[in-house]
């Protein structure tokens, strides 16, 4: 079988600036696997050993993220494929979904998606669920367990961790599942591994390999601004902590907090 | 196209507390565009959901009930939700932000070409356009987006972003809509409530331990007597989530829940950037800490500096005291 995990590079915290073109400015921090999609990666080597067959590692995104591609090739994935082009530059998430999916068709053969929940620069979960619309495919999200895969039935089950309640549901394949970060322990690759990754460069299809021309997009991001300032806050202090704690709970009763 | 659609959620047979704030916002915003207010009932088992909905506000309240509804799937909800917006003819579709309404919003937004903006903390409604506000990037950037004109937009809207609806029919109908043969290919085999889950997300008062409490031991030896004094629920931060001491669900930050309770008291939490990420919209944040110079207390409305074996024992003993 041939599961393909979607993996988007993004900066290790999100103490980001805004440019003056309102894009985000990384600079100086440093670049990662995006977390969710680490145990996404995990869960395909693992169901890969179990069935066999392809497990492609798949990127939307620009040169730089080649570093990321090669630690999921060094994690255990066997293919990888980046999707690059200056046409996709400024996509928002469905239309991003749309180019992966055009990408996942083909590609032709592929039964399974893994991503991670949301990515944690934009925070939206929009990806997997835009992903398996735009290919026609079931979708299972927010998984914290996989139950079964089974390639002769061409179906899945799995836990849907949601709230307050865990669902338990089956799909049939081909299928995109986005997971949590309770799914698994994600391995770290050993340094052989990573050495015979080094110089590995992932196969780069452009919209025109995809066919893709007149890309467009819904939504227009117009104003960007830094999030209002909190006041500045009050100091609680006192000889001792017993004076500290009658003190804050005065203050939280006068405010009425509590 | 014209005006506005809700997705009604329920709760024990009741209108969530969030469909509430989205049908008050929803007249506010159908008004500025000049069309009717639509509310959507999606359910194999109504009650009174729809007449509620119609006591909210609603012009019209389409209905979809369906055997084939009792459970959420993607197939069957998104599929029903297209009845009603091929009828309704929405330019604006709201919802919430809960995992199912996520799965929900941002499927039926890609099946009808739509834009879509996901945790929108603000909406309004200029030169007859609907701009939508959402913060990313762990609340520390606050985008406005704009959408294409010609194409409905799908927002969903964070929790107590918006006043509830107050009470008041405006002598609106109930439209029963039928739900035509879907391809149903997911299906739910089985519901359980997690065990001694608490949804951070809902609480009024969050305490949230940090590795400044030493050990496991200790968090739960401070850290629940506590929250339960002040009637709340209790997070945690990555690091000691990572270490074993509490399970995921309680982890607050960019990896784990973002929450914005009236309450948050951090104990023993430095304030990495991670963890600010998940609760610097919280209202009001009491930060206690040894280090004087502990990043957590730059977010604090109430700062104190200590130790927090000697601090957290004395102020569940006050509360208690104080609160009965």
């Amino acid at each position: 079988m041939h599961i393909v995990v979607c993996l988007k590079q993004v900066p290790r915290d999100n103490s980001v600036k805004i440019n003056s073109d309102l894009s985000v400015n990384t600079d100086g921090i440093e670049k990662i696997i995006n977390l969710f999609d680490e145990y996404a990666i995990e869960e395909g080597i693992a169901w890969n050993e179990k069935h066999g067959g392809k497990l492609t590692v798949l990127s939307l995104g620009t040169d730089s993220w080649v570093e990321q591609i090669r630690r999921a090739l060094a994690m255990g994935a066997s293919d990888s494929l980046l999707l690059s082009d200056p046409a996709f530059a400024d996509l928002d998430t469905i239309a991003a979904a749309r180019v992966v999916a055009a990408a996942i068709n083909k590609l032709g053969d592929v039964d399974l998606i893994f991503c991670g929940r949301n990515s944690t620069d934009d925070e939206s979960g929009a990806f997997a669920p835009a992903l398996a619309r735009a290919l026609g495919w079931s979708q299972v999200t927010y998984v914290g367990k996989m139950l079964d895969l089974n390639p002769a039935a061409r179906t899945l089950s799995a836990e849907r961790h949601l709230e307050t309640t865990i669902e338990t549901v089956t799909a049939t394949l081909p299928a995109v599942v986005s997971v949590i970060k309770d799914i698994n322990s994600p391995r770290y690759p050993s340094l052989l591994k990573i050495k015979k990754v080094a110089k590995v460069d992932p196969p780069v299809w452009n919209a025109a390999d995809l066919g893709l021309t007149g890309l467009s997009v819904a939504t227009k991001i117009v104003n960007r601004v830094p999030p209002p300032p909190r006041p500045s806050g009050e100091r609680i202090d006192g000889p001792d902590a017993a004076a500290k704690v009658k003190k804050l709970v005065d203050r939280l009763l006068e405010s009425q907090i509590i | 196209m014209a005006g506005v659609l809700v997705f009604i959620e329920q709760v024990g047979g009741e209108v969530a507390t969030i469909s509430r704030e989205l049908m008050g916002k929803g007249r506010e915003l159908a008004q500025a565009l000049g069309g009717p207010l639509g509310a959507l009932v999606v359910s194999n088992d109504p009650g009174a959901l729809a007449e509620r909905a119609v006591t909210l506000g609603a012009d019209t309240v389409y209905t979809l009930v369906d055997p084939g509804l009792a459970s959420y799937t993607t197939d069957g909800y998104v599929g029903a939700a297209k009845v009603a917006v091929a009828t309704a003819q929405p330019v604006l579709i709201l919802a919430g932000t809960s995992f199912q309404m996520r799965d929900f919003g941002a499927a039926l937004a890609t099946d009808l070409d739509a834009g879509l903006a996901v945790d929108v903390t603000d909406l309004k409604v200029e030169d007859g356009a609907i701009r939508a506000i959402r913060p990313s990037h762990g609340g520390n950037v606050i985008s406005t987006y704009h959408f294409t004109a010609g194409r409905p937009v799908v927002a969903l809207v964070r929790k107590q972003s918006f006043s509830e609806a107050t009470a008041g029919a405006r002598g609106g109908s109930i439209q029963p809509l039928t739900l035509p043969t879907l391809d149903m290919r997911t299906q739910v085999t089985g519901v359980r409530e997690k065990g001694g889950a608490v949804n951070l997300t809902d609480a009024a008062v969050i305490v949230s331990g940090g590795r400044g409490l030493g050990d496991k031991e200790n968090y739960y030896k401070l850290i629940p007597p506590l929250a339960e004094a002040f009637g709340g629920a209790y997070g945690a931060s990555r690091a000691i989530v990572d270490a074993g001491w509490v399970p995921y669900e309680h982890q607050v930050g960019q990896t784990g829940k973002t929450v914005s309770p009236k309450l948050y008291v951090a104990a023993g939490v430095s304030g990495a950037i991670q963890h600010l990420a998940g609760m610097r919209t919280s209202r009001n944040i009491v930060a206690i800490n040894k280090d004087p110079e502990a990043p957590i207390f730059r977010v604090a409305t109430f700062g104190v500096v200590g130790d927090v074996n000697e601090i957290l024992p004395l102020l569940t003993r006050e509360l208690r005291s104080r609160l009965g």
